[in-house]
């Protein structure tokens, strides 16, 4: 068991709670001196479900997955950004596919020791079709998970 | 990103009154604008987005339902406003079956990635006839909040 932490891996997705865990992300690799990846993942299992399900036609799924692309671009960017600020090397990486699928293989592959997510949200529902895919990925991470409550005192710390 | 994060009683509205399909988008806009306060130029972008991507193919999925949707930089972040019409609606859904439970899907063009995993989220949700006919025969906005909440 390696404590503390040599590889950490932490997976954006856009929403400001992920911002919220690169942040943090970025303070526990630069405290403990670990290598630290950050992820975005291309969801296109779920852009297949839409053209499967009838609700996305076919010029709108190649427009979506433009759009989704360039949502990669500009997160991992500002990751960059953020790491830099606090002069940490980054590694980002950008994969196509099933979230939980793909990370926890990118996980497997970078011998991470510690996955940090955000945005968990409170258990609201039996239904488990209504699970979102961070929830996923804390339930099949193969190493520890660290959950970062989006928290206003993370962002404040990471500024000053 | 998924259904109940996005579920709010005030953008829900039971039962939908309009009887055709360029209606029912039509309420389903104004519940969004009524609600969330936007002016009538902000309402006009929003309808011409929704009807701009209907007019590239229906959003009716079939199972009885449809979910109009549309990418809009008025809005601010992914919404979601849910309708239920008591009369059958011709959405020239696939399957041919009418259509009864609405869901208007909004999102910033920037968003895309919620905007994917919500619509996701819902075409899952509504997989069981079963959900479906709880959500056709829900009583008012409270029950549609409850079902989901279940």
């Amino acid at each position: 068991m390696g404590v503390p932490f040599k590889q950490i891996v932490v997976y954006i997705d856009g929403s400001e709670s992920s911002m919220t865990a690169i942040m943090y992300a970025i303070k526990l690799a630069k405290e403990h001196g670990s290598s630290l990846t950050a992820v975005y993942v291309i969801n296109t299992k779920a852009l297949s479900e839409l053209v499967k399900a009838g609700i996305f036609v076919a010029v709108e799924r190649d427009e979506y997955l433009r759009d989704l692309a360039l949502d990669a671009d500009r997160y991992l960017h500002h990751a960059e950004r953020l790491a830099e600020q606090k002069e940490l090397q980054i590694e980002t990486v950008k994969l196509e596919g099933t979230v939980p699928v793909v990370v926890k293989e990118l996980l497997k592959t970078k011998g991470a020791d510690l996955l940090v997510l955000g945005g968990i949200t409170d258990i609201r529902s039996r239904r488990e079709e209504l699970a979102s895919e961070t929830d996923r990925m804390m339930r099949t991470a193969p190493c520890p998970v660290l959950v970062v409550r989006d928290d206003d005192d993370i962002w404040f710390e990471f500024e000053a | 990103m998924n259904v109940l994060d996005v579920l709010d009683k005030d953008l829900v509205k039971v039962p939908l009154l309009s009887s055709d399909k360029r209606g029912i988008i039509v309420e389903l806009v104004e519940t969004l604008v009524k609600a969330k306060g936007y002016s009538p130029a902000q309402s006009d972008l929003i309808l011409d987005a929704v009807l701009a991507r209907e007019s590239l193919g229906s959003t009716g999925i079939g199972g009885g339902i449809a979910i109009p949707h549309a990418k809009s930089d008025v809005i601010e972040k992914v919404t979601m406003v849910l309708g239920i019409s008591r009369q059958s609606i011709d959405f020239d859904s696939p399957d041919g079956e009418m259509s009864r439970i609405f869901f208007l899907v909004l999102a910033p063009s920037k968003q895309a990635s919620a905007h994917v995993e919500l619509l996701a989220s819902i075409a899952r949700s509504c997989t069981s006839k079963i959900f479906r006919r709880l959500l056709e025969q829900a009583r008012d906005s409270e029950e549609v909040v409850h079902l989901f909440m279940e």
